[in-house]
């Protein structure tokens, strides 16, 4: 079902680092705090991760260029990025040159990890496995790879983004549902060449504790007064944004 | 109680003192007397409470108390919780005429008068879940509940609630015509009554401060054969085909 997603995706984020993410590692590598999403909401108003990550064994799943994980490489927290894109790794290799900033990538897509049992004490996804994998594969995966008591932390698009964004993915979302919510799960936009994942809360809850998590929050941020609209990442407003979710980020204890 | 508390209850018995005339009075005894188990507007059946025979339950906000004569008829020992003396008029109708005997308590879900750790199970269908304050009503649903006790609420989906028009007894329709990003309490023209309406985000925050765990959280679709219902007709058959017109959560108390 998702070996399609994984060679759609990688051939959208080899265009993506191209066109953006490559040229924006360098600033977003370099940010002293920890933010969310595309409204960069500093971590310390959310409070999703854990007060401190020193000493972690981290995994990010579909870590791009790796900015998030090197944020937390960072505090002080031993982190192994995952991603199935060449081309985004190659740049995280770049901005670990430069930085002198070292942890382990591993090509790989997050539905099938090739890292042992029981070896991490957080997975997180900050718009990567999270959007772009497969959720029935890759939950099981990042059950799999965290101890008992880990953690698992991702962002993605909110329900509401999903229902309301028109099909062509230049556009912007609008406050019309335009599609059923029944059924949610599997959306290629027009004209856009990778494959996204979208699921209900209700269909997270139920994936999550059919793979041992407990669910522990669900973040709907609001971006802060005087954030500006994305430039890259378009899809939604700051005026949008600010009356309904745009992002999730759920937080989920492996018990 | 605070007094903005006291003139919410009074406003929300005033509001179901008129319902059970105009409604529920006379749609009890069809109730009463059916002993399948149903869910919200649409007659979800349920397939998720399990074997009740046995368990103490309390139902809060319970008005005529059908479902607690339900799960009486399945061998439970509930307790039914309403603040509407009307109602409970009804219910006891309801009890001499079906020889269905169990207690009737007239207080609201913010204040029971029942002893701590009492039950097994706490309901809410349509009752405490939507018109009564929550972060007061969790708390009295965990104190009276027994360690490992489950709690299961139905209230209006927050997507529907955000599709609700400000015109009194209009429909709800396919845009997002209220913000996310408001207060809770909801006060509407033309309808006595304060409701409160919570992002998912919010009760999972609410749920774990006061000890529960998230076991599911059920996304009711109406059935192919279920009609728009002819009293609260506000969330259309095929609207609720679309997008879950109700949310029902299913928890456990852990702590």
């Amino acid at each position: 079902m998702h070996e399609d997603s994984i060679t759609a995706n990688v051939a959208e984020w080899t265009e993506a680092n191209a066109e953006h993410t490559d040229q924006s590692a360098e600033r977003a590598w370099a940010h002293p705090g920890i933010l969310w999403g595309v409204f960069a909401i500093p971590e310390e108003q959310i409070g999703a991760l854990p007060d401190s990550v020193d000493g972690l064994d981290v995994v990010e799943l579909g870590c791009g260029t790796a900015y998030f994980g090197a944020w937390l490489a960072k505090r002080g927290a031993r982190v192994t990025g995952v991603d199935p894109t060449p081309a985004q790794l190659e740049t995280a290799r770049r901005m670990m040159a430069a930085t002198g900033l070292e942890f382990p990538l591993v090509e790989a897509p997050a539905e099938q990890v090739p890292l042992p049992d029981a070896s991490f004490d957080l997975a997180v996804s900050e718009y990567g496995a999270s959007l772009w994998a497969d959720p029935y594969t890759w939950v099981r995966e990042a059950a799999r790879l965290l101890r008992p008591g880990g953690r698992l932390v991702f962002l993605t698009n909110s329900t509401l983004v999903y229902l309301t964004a028109p099909e062509d993915e230049n556009e912007q979302v609008g406050t019309e549902l335009l599609r059923d919510m029944f059924g949610m799960y599997r959306i290629r936009w027009e004209g856009a060449v990778g494959i996204e994942y979208h699921l209900s809360h209700g269909d997270w809850i139920a994936l999550l504790r059919e793979n041992g998590f407990e669910v522990e929050a669900l973040h709907e941020p609001r971006p802060q007064p005087g954030a500006v609209d994305p430039s890259y990442y378009d899809f939604v407003t700051v005026e949008w944004a600010g009356k309904w979710p745009a992002e999730e980020i759920w937080v989920a204890r492996k018990t | 109680m605070s007094s903005a508390e006291d003139d919410r209850v009074a406003a929300n018995v005033a509001q179901w003192t008129k319902t059970n005339r105009e409604f529920t009075d006379a749609d009890a005894e069809r109730q009463w007397r059916d002993p399948k188990i149903y869910w919200g507007e649409f007659d979800v059946r349920d397939e998720w409470l399990g074997d009740v025979a046995g368990l103490d339950v309390v139902e809060l906000g319970a008005g005529t108390a059908y479902f607690s004569a339900k799960l009486a008829r399945a061998g439970a020992r509930p307790v039914a919780v309403d603040p509407t003396a009307a109602q409970l008029a009804t219910a006891r109708r309801l009890q001499q005429e079906t020889d269905l005997e169990f207690q009737l308590v007239e207080a609201p879900a913010e204040r029971v008068p029942l002893p701590d750790a009492s039950f097994d199970l706490a309901v809410s269908e349509y009752g405490a879940s939507l018109w009564a304050d929550p972060e007061r009503w969790l708390a009295e649903a965990a104190r009276v509940l027994r360690p490992g006790g489950r709690l299961f609420f139905l209230t209006m989906s927050t997507l529907a609630h955000l599709c609700t028009p400000d015109e009194d007894q209009q429909p709800i329709g396919n845009n997002l015509v209220r913000p996310q990003f408001a207060a809770w309490e909801t006060r509407w023209d033309g309808y006595l009554g304060a409701e409160f309406h919570l992002s998912h985000g919010d009760w999972i925050r609410l749920l774990r401060a006061n000890g529960f765990r998230i076991d599911a959280l059920h996304e009711l679709q109406a059935p192919p054969e279920a009609k728009t219902h002819e009293y609260y007709f506000l969330i259309s058959a095929d609207w609720a085909r679309r997008w879950p017109g109700e949310d029902l959560w299913e928890c456990t108390k852990t702590r």
